[in-house]
């Protein structure tokens, strides 16, 4: 029998079972040879689970990182150790002051209350859920939908999305790891979350970056402020009942879309700052980036809280925009009416029920 | 004896799927590009009309029974379901309203996948399991009465011969034995554009051929290519190649007509398990040929301004796609391409058999749209050439739907218009 | 053993094993479904149709670059990307010349340029993924094996980047050990498209190559 008809039978009898176990006996086989050739060649070096800082070559893996690695250099940053790095600049002896102030401001304010803002942020859209429920389209769904946002759009929206909320969540280890982790899980698990986070978190930020000038430019159209934009101001966007008018994009959007692309910028450039620290001489480029980055992020991060609550949960048919790009005619009327009447010509007063022809 | 419908489709599905359609079920990475050339899905945005969805059936019986591993799969229950009837009917508008077979798809296809090709196969299925639209399945009953599928009689072609003999003055012989040609016709041809008839004759006139229409077997539309009937298909063709080995032809002219050129040229021999003792050349090949060879001289160039249609059978999946340029650069003096032309050019929307099946008109229409906008794109344009009887039909309707005012006009006969005196 | 002596010895024998098996033996039951033989006279070659075929579609063609752009770009910056990172990081080449290539080794990148690569696989493939889920067409022609793969080779490269600090030994254990659960999954899911597509796009290539075309 040649290999070629142990193959058909294997496969035409219905037999593939005993093939699989054929595979299954050559794997353990070849694992056991392999890892029997492992364990004679390889024997290694029961390096502690954390290098020391001072001397990554020490004796700990390889060094992959080729010769330019600084990343011992800015972690022991993050950790608000100064005086390694201040020794490598210049005037060191006047940063020592102001850094004592920058890490008091970090410990005192940030570390203590940015927890709490979220959290508090959280509690707020959970209670505001609870008593006014998610806002319904009023008049029901239509069953008919009118183009919002492209392919395009969509995915733009939805790439800045999943990298923000990682940058979020891997930057909060970060920050608050230390005050807030090590009582639970102990110092040691916190060292290696915190490595991960922090790996992560500067891998991810240069594609925030690239997120924000797609952003920017897929959704800079239609977010300039406008007339009508006074009397939402007026009216608390409807937040407490009575009729709002808006255009594609309602105040409360434009506002969201302009803090994100501001403190988006001043966060980029903050952290552009933090992964190149040798990229400005003074020290206070570097004491004044890690304060401004804590502080928008907890910003942005509140706000996106509430937009992601709007965004899905909070108002009925708002994410059909950005899953399918087409949104209900009626939830259209309803939140931005002039757009409505722009796009369809038909006047905003008068529900579009099912059946009918745009 | 008792197999179900679902049975005896999924069996030919099976029997179709051969190494080529299972590395395409294996590859298609969902990436969802071919939705974008389909004119069916772009025009109505459904995104049912996607060409790999289309194919779902088929791959579901594939990745249960047949594909390599699928075995294992099942073992830990992770293969697909059994096909079922009620799926298969609601794949049918699927696999034969809304895919003409054209393979724009594959153009884009990062996998290369040929959904056209394999369509084709699925249909295998369907038609023996006799789940085939009413208008198609009207047409193959035709063909088996009449061998047309619009019922064209023997008689009606003669009174057309009769006819263009008296335009052109050029005598037209049937059955001629020894003639180094035969030419056969589609249906559409001889009811709608009988000044073809005449053209061939003003053309091999002065080129010097002899050739001959045979009264066995003049019809060369293939319904069984279209509802993927095996067995009407061969019928079909062996009809043609019996007529043309008893008349001693050297050649086979297949007319301007997309999926009757493929029929015969390359699954004819597939179909009927042997190779012609002739060869099939398609008209334009041939008028190219003979315009090379100096045989057909061109005269005085038509003036307008003209773009020509590829039609999907012959160009991309025909390979005829030079030739048809050299004659239209040779006839016109202001030919323009239009956008996308050539091997990725977008189908009338009636190929494949959707003309022929009534309940498609209105999908058909749609997708036309997607042409209109390619000529429509074109400043000032006058004529199309459309090289295939049946996308002609479609432009004539598409046309009228889109109130477009353009004249429709095949390519022999342009040929024919513009010979040298 | 250690967690990691063990998911980088044994249970990576294991997987890369079933990995290469299990994938050998679905090509070749591929390859020996056969192909119909086709007997029209041919205008052009099969065989050159099968390469050329196997090359024209990894060009787009320009009329359709108008829509197709972000998918391409997207496409090729993941599929690159992790290309690169795979063979030419240097924790990965060292890992490959020590247990699999006996020794056998080539230059690795420097660090920058590893960064980078795996900035463009990332922002390639979250592209891919959003837009997976956030398009009606993709919504239905996506099945579980789509999700998973692409999760899973996101997970292998994220679980990577964690690791980058090269200072944990339980970080690079769960590295290890996403990608032994990777190399498992592979040979039985849509990931085998990385080996199919020169069979598909050569059978299509080979079927227009004797027509005298390259779709
Ligand atoms: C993960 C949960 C999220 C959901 C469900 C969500 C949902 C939405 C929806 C439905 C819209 C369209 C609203 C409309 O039709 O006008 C939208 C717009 C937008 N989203 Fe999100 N989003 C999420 C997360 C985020 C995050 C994390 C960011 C920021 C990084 C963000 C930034 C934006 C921006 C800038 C707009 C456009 C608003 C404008 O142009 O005025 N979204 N989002
Ligand atoms: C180690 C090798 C590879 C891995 C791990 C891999 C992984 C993936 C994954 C996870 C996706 C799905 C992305 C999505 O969600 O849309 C994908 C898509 C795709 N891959 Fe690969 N792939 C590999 C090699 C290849 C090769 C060699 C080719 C082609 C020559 C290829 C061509 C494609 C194409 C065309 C798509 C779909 C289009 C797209 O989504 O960009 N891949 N691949
Ligand atoms: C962007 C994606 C990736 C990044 C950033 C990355 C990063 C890394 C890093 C930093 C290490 C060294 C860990 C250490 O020494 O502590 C490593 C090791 C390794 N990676 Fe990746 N990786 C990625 C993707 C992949 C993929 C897709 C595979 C396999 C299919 C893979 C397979 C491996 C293997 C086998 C090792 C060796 C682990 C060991 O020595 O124990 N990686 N990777
Ligand atoms: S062959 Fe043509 S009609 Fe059929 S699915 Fe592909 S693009 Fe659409
Ligand atoms: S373009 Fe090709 S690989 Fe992509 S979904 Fe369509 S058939 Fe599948």
């Amino acid at each position: 029998m040649t290999p070629q008809t142990v193959f058909r039978r294997l496969q035409e009898t219905g037999q593939a079972g005993l093939g699989f176990a054929l595979i299954l006996l050559c794997a353990l086989w070849l694992t056991l040879a392999g890892s029997a050739a492992y364990a004679n060649s390889h024997v290694r070096a029961p390096d502690n689970a954390v290098n020391s800082f001072d001397d990554p070559d020490a004796d700990g893996p390889p060094n992959t990182q080729g010769s330019e690695s600084r990343s011992a250099f800015w972690s022991a940053l993050k950790q608000g150790d100064i005086a390694t790095t201040s020794s490598s600049t210049a005037d060191g002896k006047a940063m020592q002051t102001l850094g004592e102030q920058w890490r008091l401001f970090r410990t005192q304010y940030i570390l203590k209350y940015s927890g709490w803002v979220l959290v508090g942020v959280v509690g707020l859209l959970m209670l505001y859920y609870l008593v006014r429920g998610p806002m319904k389209i009023k008049a029901g769904r239509s069953g008919k939908t009118i183009h919002r946002f492209s392919t395009v759009h969509r995915v733009a929206h939805w790439f800045i999305a999943s990298v923000f909320l990682f940058l979020g969540l891997s930057g909060f280890i970060i920050m608050l790891g230390r005050p807030v982790l090590t009582p639970i899980i102990g110092r040691e698990a916190n060292a290696i979350l915190t490595s991960a986070a922090l790996q992560g978190h500067n891998l991810f930020g240069p594609l925030f970056i690239f997120g924000l000038i797609w952003m920017f430019v897929k959704f800079v159209r239609g977010n300039f402020f406008q007339m009508v934009d006074f009397k939402w101001i007026f009216k608390l966007g409807g937040l407490l009942g009575g009729h709002v008018s808006s255009k594609k994009f309602n105040f409360g959007e434009k506002a969201w879309f302009w803090l994100l692309m501001i403190v988006g910028s001043v966060m980029s450039i903050t952290g552009l700052i933090m992964l190149f620290p040798w990229l400005f001489e003074d020290l206070r480029f570097l004491q004044a980036s890690v304060i401004l980055h804590g502080l928008g992020a907890v910003t942005l991060l509140a706000v996106a809280f509430g937009h992601i609550y709007i965004g899905s949960v909070g108002m009925e048919g708002s994410l059909d925009s950005m899953l399918k790009g087409e949104v209900d005619e009626n939830w259209a009327r309803e939140h931005h009416d002039l757009w409505y009447e722009e796009v369809t010509g038909k006047p905003a007063s008068e529900p579009a029920t099912k059946g009918e022809t745009p | 004896m008792s197999q179900s419908k679902a049975e005896i489709a999924v069996e030919k599905f099976l029997e179709f799927t051969d190494g080529e359609v299972a590395s395409f079920f294996e590859s298609c990475v969902h990436c969802g590009l071919c939705a974008g050339a389909c004119p069916f899905y772009v025009s109505t945005q459904d995104p049912k009309y996607t060409p790999t969805y289309k194919l779902l059936p088929m791959v579901k019986a594939y990745k249960r029974e047949k594909a390599p591993l699928s075995k294992i799969r099942k073992m830990f229950g992770l293969a697909p379901d059994p096909v079922t009837e009620e799926e298969l009917l609601e794949w049918e508008p699927l696999v034969y309203d809304s895919c003409t077979m054209c393979g724009r798809c594959t153009t884009v296809c990062p996998m290369g996948i040929d959904i056209a090709g394999t369509i084709r196969k699925m249909r295998e299925g369907y038609a023996a399991a006799g789940l085939v639209p009413e208008g198609l399945q009207r047409s193959a009953e035709f063909v088996e009465k009449t061998s047309s599928p619009m019922g064209v009689t023997l008689k009606a072609l003669e009174a057309q011969i009769r006819h263009q003999e008296k335009e052109t003055g050029i005598p037209i012989e049937i059955d001629k034995k020894g003639a180094d040609y035969m030419a056969i016709l589609s249906s559409m041809e001889i009811m709608g554009y009988p000044e073809i008839i005449g053209a061939y004759a003003k053309l091999f006139k002065k080129a010097g051929l002899t050739w001959t229409i045979s009264s066995e077997a003049y019809e060369a539309t293939n319904v069984g290519v279209q509802i993927g009937s095996g067995p009407l298909a061969k019928s079909i063709v062996k009809r043609v190649v019996d007529a043309a080995e008893a008349l001693e032809v050297k050649y086979v002219i297949s007319p301007e007509c997309g999926h009757a050129y493929g029929a015969i040229r390359w699954a004819g021999p597939n179909l009927i398990g042997r190779q012609f003792k002739f060869d099939v050349i398609h008209i334009i090949e041939l008028l190219d040929k003979l315009r090379r060879e100096g045989r057909i001289p061109a005269g005085k160039k038509d003036g307008r301004k003209m773009t020509l249609h590829d039609p999907c059978q012959l160009v991309r999946r025909g390979g005829l796609l030079k030739e048809p340029r050299r004659l239209m650069d040779d006839s016109c003096s202001d030919f323009i391409e239009m956008e996308s032309s050539g091997i990725a050019n977008i189908c009338c929307g009636g190929g494949g058999g959707v003309s022929a099946n009534p309940r498609a008109e209105e999908l058909k229409l749609a997708a036309f749209g997607q042409k209109a906008k390619q000529l429509t794109g074109i400043d000032d344009l006058e004529v199309v050439i459309v090289p295939c009887a049946n996308c002609r039909t479609v432009f004539e309707d598409g046309l009228d739907e889109y109130e477009l005012n353009y004249e429709v006009l095949g390519l022999g006969e342009l040929v024919a218009a513009t010979l040298e005196e | 053993m250690s967690f990691l002596e063990f998911v980088e010895g044994p249970l990576f024998y294991f997987s890369g094993t079933v990995f290469v098996l299990a994938g050998l033996w679905r090509i070749i039951g591929l390859i020996r479904l056969g192909r119909r033989k086709d007997i029209s006279e041919p205008k052009g070659s099969a065989a050159a149709g099968f390469i050329r075929g196997n090359f024209r579609h990894f060009f787009p063609r320009r009329v359709f670059t108008k829509w197709m752009w972000m998918h391409i770009l997207g496409g090729y910056a993941f599929h690159i990307g992790l290309l690169v990172v795979l063979l030419f990081a240097a924790p990965h080449v060292a890992f490959l010349s020590d247990r699999i290539l006996a020794g056998f080794s080539w230059p690795a990148l420097p660090r920058w340029g590893f960064i980078i690569a795996a900035e463009f696989a990332f922002a390639g493939l979250i592209v891919l993924w959003v837009r997976r889920f956030s398009n009606p067409v993709m919504r239905l022609i996506s099945d579980w094996d789509d999700h998973i793969g692409s999760w899973l080779t996101f997970i292998v490269m994220l679980t990577g980047m964690f690791a980058l600090q090269e200072s944990h030994d339980i970080l690079r254990a769960i590295h290890m050990l996403m990608v032994d659960i990777w190399l498992l999954y592979f040979p039985f899911s849509r990931l085998m498209h990385a080996f199919t597509f020169f069979l598909s796009r050569g059978h299509t290539g080979a079927t227009y190559g004797r027509k005298g075309m390259i779709p």
